[in-house]
């Protein structure tokens, strides 16, 4: 029973001022609260007689018991049933045997159902408050899910991963027992979710699904709203033979500035609950904001292969220019990355040392093809050229914000561990560690192929080259690293194939 | 309807719409529940009604529920009890007082009412294992 702690009160004061004892019991026949006034056994038996009577008829009861005891009962009603019976008796006797001073029955009828009403009122407007507490709980939970999904979505490279986790926090928060993404030109982002129980009922789920939207009339007129609701799939045309069990659907367009990526959507067989309102359009906002980040994340990727596409190009042009490097990039860069596995690299560092080795030599740009491709010694002058490509390179990629960590590795590729390199003389760690690790790769490629000024020297002998140096020229730790990455990877490559040009570039 | 062994929890927030919805939660659920609309309230609950556990707000008039929380922490030597603390944003500051309080967890806004009752079901689980 809800709070009736005022009326306990008021009914306690009603019953010290009149001489009338008020009490108050459920349809059990229990008393929940008495007026305090002592009655007498036969009284109190009365009045559990009146109650059951009230309860049965469901309407006011007057009972006179021993010729003299007047009962009364009236029924609180709470949403047109009985929760409780308001009785009354008269104890005036208790005190004054002189005379019975008896109220007319329908005196005693009105005052209770005065009493009744107020206690109904009562019971309706905490019905009432719960009821809206009960409403602003859920929205409290749609604004709870929504803050979540907003921080998941809230990411530049959104994956198809994030939509599994988004439908897991949807199939909770909505209790749906299949909460899904389909988009059909889009196939790596389409993630099902379900409960347990739907595996059992459904089979083929994309199957399904792929039914589901394709039985959305196209004219259907939520559509202009970007969704479509089956409340039970046995009274909606297109949908009743789908499943021999009556389910219902809703499905919102997955879809931003124009531009359509599929469906979101969700399947429940409890059709005891019906999608709300404010469910609905928690989906169809959840849903936009997905089309937006998959756009976002498009036109990310649209401008990061870009650049990429950007910087191969730089890379060809090099090679274009000088004919003996021809894949010594790719060459470098793929021994940088085999380097770099054996050095706990993360995923962000890899990927500034892949970008570093990969355009490392972007200077030669600047330096004429004669010197380039000149089959002897250089001048002391064209050496001198030559060892300005270093910061070339670092000044033409300079404009290339994305490019910004990858600088350092370019610039110092030509430092040598003792200090005697250039173009600062920079020792030891100095050195930034990607540099470190290109002038190992850089060196050993430049050995073992064909140059201008000499011809290729077979591996093995180039990493004995790279071994004495290492100290001198290079990071010995490095060295040993590169030894390891030798024997492992690059010796068989040798073997296979013995024209390394062939290696071409990824990315 | 036997509310006298239902443990007691009061709820402090100074926004009637949030104590409401958090009361009919917990009630829904079977607790036992109070309700005060200040940290001073709040306060002079916990010493007089001894909850089973109080949900409290941060920003609050009279009392600030991270005062509240540290005026409280010494009676849980003798008597524990559950604090979940209500916040607007998780911050590395707050985390770490939090820490250093007894019993006292983290919830942060907007919160899920249902996660809520879940928070205090399973600390009377794990109080009674």
């Amino acid at each position: 029973m809800m709070d009736l702690r005022l009326f306990k009160d008021f009914l306690a004061s009603l019953s010290q001022v009149f001489p009338v004892n008020f009490d108050f019991r459920d349809v059990k026949g229990q008393v929940l609260f008495s007026g305090n006034k002592k009655v007498s056994l036969p009284v109190s038996r009365g009045l559990e007689t009146v109650g059951g009577q009230v309860t049965r008829k469901e309407s006011f009861q007057y009972l006179r018991i021993e010729d003299k005891y007047d009962l009364f009962g009236m029924p609180i009603l709470d949403k047109g049933q009985v929760v409780g019976v308001l009785t009354a008796c008269d104890t005036g006797f208790e005190h004054d045997v002189s005379g019975p001073k008896i109220y007319p029955a329908h005196h005693m009828e009105q005052l209770l159902t005065h009493l009744a009403g107020l206690i109904e009122d009562k019971l309706s407007s905490l019905d009432e408050s719960e009821a809206l507490a009960e409403e602003l709980a859920q929205s409290f939970e749609d604004l709870n899910l929504y803050a979540r999904i907003a921080t998941q979505v809230k990411t530049l490279r959104f994956s198809p991963a994030k939509l599994d986790e988004l439908n897991k926090d949807l199939l909770e928060s909505m209790r749906v027992q299949m909460a899904f993404a389909f988009m059909p030109n889009r196939s790596e982002y389409n993630s099902l979710i379900t409960t347990g129980e739907i595996d059992a009922k459904i089979t083929e789920s994309s199957a399904f699904i792929e039914a589901l939207i394709n039985a959305i009339p196209p004219d259907a007129p939520a559509l202009v709203d970007n969704y479509f609701i089956v409340n039970n799939s046995s009274q909606t045309p297109g949908y009743q033979k789908m499943h021999r069990e009556p389910f219902r659907f809703l499905g919102v367009r997955i879809q931003y500035g124009g531009k359509f990526y599929g469906w979101l959507g969700m399947v429940s067989f409890n059709l005891k609950e019906i999608f709300r309102q404010g469910e609905m359009h928690l989906l169809i906002s959840v849903a936009q904001q997905v089309a937006l980040v998959i756009s976002n994340s498009d036109l990310y990727r649209d401008l990061e292969s870009f650049v990429i596409n950007v910087c191969k190009s730089l890379v060809y042009a090099i090679e274009a220019k000088d004919a003996y490097t021809r894949g010594h990039s790719e060459r470098v860069n793929r021994c940088c990355m085999l380097m770099a596995e054996h050095l706990d690299l993360d995923a962000e560092q890899q990927n500034v040392l892949n970008w570093a080795s990969i355009l490392h030599d972007v200077g030669k740009i600047g330096t004429p093809e004669s010197i380039l491709n000149k089959p002897d010694k250089l001048t002391d002058a064209e050496y001198e050229i030559i060892k300005a490509h270093p910061l070339k390179g670092y000044n033409i990629l300079l404009p290339l914000e994305q490019l910004a960590d990858s600088l350092p590795g370019i610039l110092y590729h030509h430092e040598r561990y003792d200090g005697r390199g250039y173009p600062q003389g920079l020792q030891g760690e100095e050195i930034p560690l990607y540099a470190r690790i290109i002038a190992v790769a850089d060196t050993f490629d430049a050995i073992s192929s064909k140059r201008a000024y000499r011809s290729a020297k077979p591996g093995k002998e180039a990493l004995n080259i790279i071994k004495e140096a290492a100290g001198s020229q290079f990071d010995p730790g490095l060295v040993e690293i590169f030894e390891t990455v030798f024997h492992t990877s690059l010796v068989e490559e040798e073997q296979q194939d013995n024209t390394p040009t062939s290696i071409t570039l990824q990315a | 309807m036997t509310e006298t062994h239902a443990k007691k929890i009061l709820v402090i927030d100074d926004d009637a719409p949030i104590r409401r919805v958090i009361e009919v939660k917990l009630k829904n659920r079977g607790y036992q529940v109070i309700t005060a609309k200040d940290g001073q309230q709040g306060l002079d609950y916990i010493y007089s009604h001894k909850p089973d556990a109080v949900v409290t707000d941060i920003n609050m008039p009279l009392l600030n529920g991270d005062k509240l929380c540290r005026l409280t922490d010494k009676l849980k030597e003798k008597r524990p009890f559950l604090t979940l603390v209500i916040t607007a944003r998780i911050s590395p500051e707050e985390r770490a007082w939090v820490q250093k309080m007894r019993d006292t967890q983290l919830m942060e806004k907007p919160f899920s009412p249902a996660r809520l009752v879940e928070c205090i079901d399973a600390y009377f689980k794990r109080q009674s294992s």
